[in-house]
């Protein structure tokens, strides 16, 4: 399969990247080869196989409901983050 | 160096000396890069760490920009029983940027040399901790194995590098890539380090809900390498092998055969199903998880003038070219009207890699296999992204089984290099893969 420059923006899109102009090319090239060469799949027959897998087959764990928090985590996450104000994190503005 | 068995003896005193010495080797050979800073944790013996392994208090950065100023604000589960069993989080090893590479030339730390020859890569993603071992500036340390991550760079630099059985190590802390392929391990000087480490680190965490909840055995204290055991050899699957890796793999069948093993035939489906099963899995779980990557709460944030700009600016200067690679890859596979041709298909056919393992351990104790086509490559070999990814060929198959393996050394090939050999074993087998890797090593005497 061929990647296009269409494609490409929207894979950005969906990626929250932006790819420059002087490598557009070569990453449509690159795309376009990896593609291709996973379309080999489409010779296994898998019918009759379930489209779901998971590495272990018991339930996800479920622990009773009691509070567990490690409060130190949200202080020195703040405490590092790019930019915050009285335990919130700034960003820029989103409603006019 | 001294081996992690006898440094667990020694005395407070002899380790903080032994540290004190490390910490002045690895000063001395700052070229080769496998560290990228050395902090240290606690008064145990020292280990080496991966920079995808939360240690509180560190700048955990998984070898990217966009990390830079992260600081780890807990420790992971595995970091918690090191200091647990008087072992030490000592220095950071290099990588290649959030383990998405197989030579550790994508840090955003610049490369490591392979010390057995350093106009060569030390292999990746774990490459820091794998030169390390071998070259002496570590006791042992632990990588993370996502698609052959501590096995390969461990046959590269001719050290021992273990994948546990997914679920048995607690993935609690560690950066993730692909969550349903990632395991932490041991890269180690010699077998039954290898399985000290991977003692002291495995066992059920709560924190961890892909962690299996299954008793759990130690196995360093039951090591048997007088064992005699069922090996599968898989004579059509290496023929995609260098003619020295193939030479180093026949001779090995028969030692091990010499020895006392039984060794089967078997065949495995063609390993390019591998190469793709594995490449729309875990480039599809890396773009969800590294969707957390947004500059807002941690990291190296870029100004914008709106939200979305912000988000774009830190990706793109933040992420380099393969990890954006993946992302965008991982999102074609799950896009709409390509998911069921990519994503869909990928996991079915999971199942047909899964259920030939499984038809062959009916039969079996192990299975020995190549780690790699070939020794290590000279800087730059792998420059073509599709090339990087045909060289997983023989680590892939076992993460998308879930299965435990160990690489180790076996000979050297006409260059000079190390060539490893991989032991897979049974889910949840680590015993018999531990037995029948340290008779392998008495046999071949690397």
């Amino acid at each position: 399969m061929q990647v296009n420059e269409q494609l490409l923006t929207h894979l950005e899109n969906l990626s929250y990247l932006k790819v420059s102009e002087d490598k557009r090319q070569e990453i449509i090239n690159q795309l376009s080869q990896i593609v291709s060469f996973v379309d080999n799949l489409s010779q296994l027959d898998t019918n009759s196989i379930d489209e779901t897998f998971t590495m272990t087959n018991q339930a996800t764990y479920l622990r009773e409901d009691e509070p567990m928090c490690d409060s130190d985590i949200n202080t020195n996450i703040i405490k590092h983050a790019p930019r915050t104000e009285n335990n919130f994190f700034i960003v820029p503005k989103i409603i006019e | 160096m001294i081996t992690l068995k006898e440094a667990l003896t020694l005395d407070d005193n002899k380790i903080s000396k032994l540290k004190e010495q490390l910490k002045k080797s690895i000063e001395s050979d700052a070229q080769l890069n496998a560290y990228i800073d050395i902090q240290n944790v606690g008064d145990g013996v020292p280990i080496a760490i991966k920079d995808n392994i939360q240690v509180k208090e560190w700048s955990v950065t998984s070898g990217s920009n966009i990390l830079q100023g992260y600081i780890a604000p807990y420790n992971a589960t595995v970091i918690t029983k090191l200091l647990q069993s008087g072992l030490s989080p000592f220095g950071r090893t290099n990588m290649d940027e959030f383990a998405m590479g197989s030579t550790t030339e994508s840090s955003f730390y610049g490369k490591t040399l392979n010390p057995k020859n350093r106009d060569c890569v030390p292999g990746g993603s774990s490459g820091g901790s794998a030169a390390a071992v071998a070259a002496g500036l570590a006791v042992a340390a632990l990588g993370s194995d996502t698609g052959g991550s501590i096995r390969q760079p461990a046959a590269f630099c001719g050290i021992v590098g273990m994948k546990p059985t997914y679920g048995r190590v607690s993935r609690y802390g560690l950066g993730a890539y692909a969550s349903s392929l990632d395991q932490i391990g041991p890269i180690t000087q010699n077998v039954e380090d290898a399985a000290i480490l991977y003692d002291i680190i495995s066992g059920y965490d709560t924190k961890d809900s892909t962690s299996a909840n299954v008793r759990y055995k130690k196995v360093s204290n039951m090591l048997n390498p007088d064992r005699k055991l069922r090996i599968a050899v898989l004579p059509k699957y290496i023929k995609d092998a260098s003619a020295d890796v193939q030479k180093a793999y026949n001779d090995t069948v028969e030692a091990l055969s010499k020895d006392g093993h039984t060794i089967v035939e078997k065949e495995m489906e063609d390993p390019k199903y591998d190469i793709s099963a594995y490449y729309i899995t875990a480039t599809a779980e890396a773009a969800t998880n590294l969707a957390r990557y947004d500059g807002i709460r941690y990291g190296n944030q870029k100004t914008g003038n709106n939200l979305e700009e912000l988000y774009v600016k830190t990706r793109s200067e933040g992420f380099g070219d393969e990890v954006k690679r993946r992302i965008m890859l991982g999102n074609f596979v799950l896009s709409s009207g390509y998911y069921d041709a990519y994503y869909v298909k990928a996991q079915k056919v999971r199942h047909l890699i899964k259920d030939n393992y499984a038809k062959i351990f009916k039969n079996v104790d192990l299975i020995l296999s190549p780690v790699a086509p070939d020794t290590a490559y000279k800087f730059g070999a792998l420059h073509n992204p599709l090339d990087m990814y045909l060289s997983d060929i023989y680590t892939i198959s076992i993460n998308l089984a879930g299965l435990p393996a160990i690489s180790l050394p076996v000979a050297n090939a006409s260059n000079g290099m190390p060539i490893g050999l991989q032991l897979i074993a049974n889910a949840f087998d680590e015993q018999t893969l531990f037995d029948g890797a340290m008779s392998l090593e008495r046999l071949m005497g690397y």
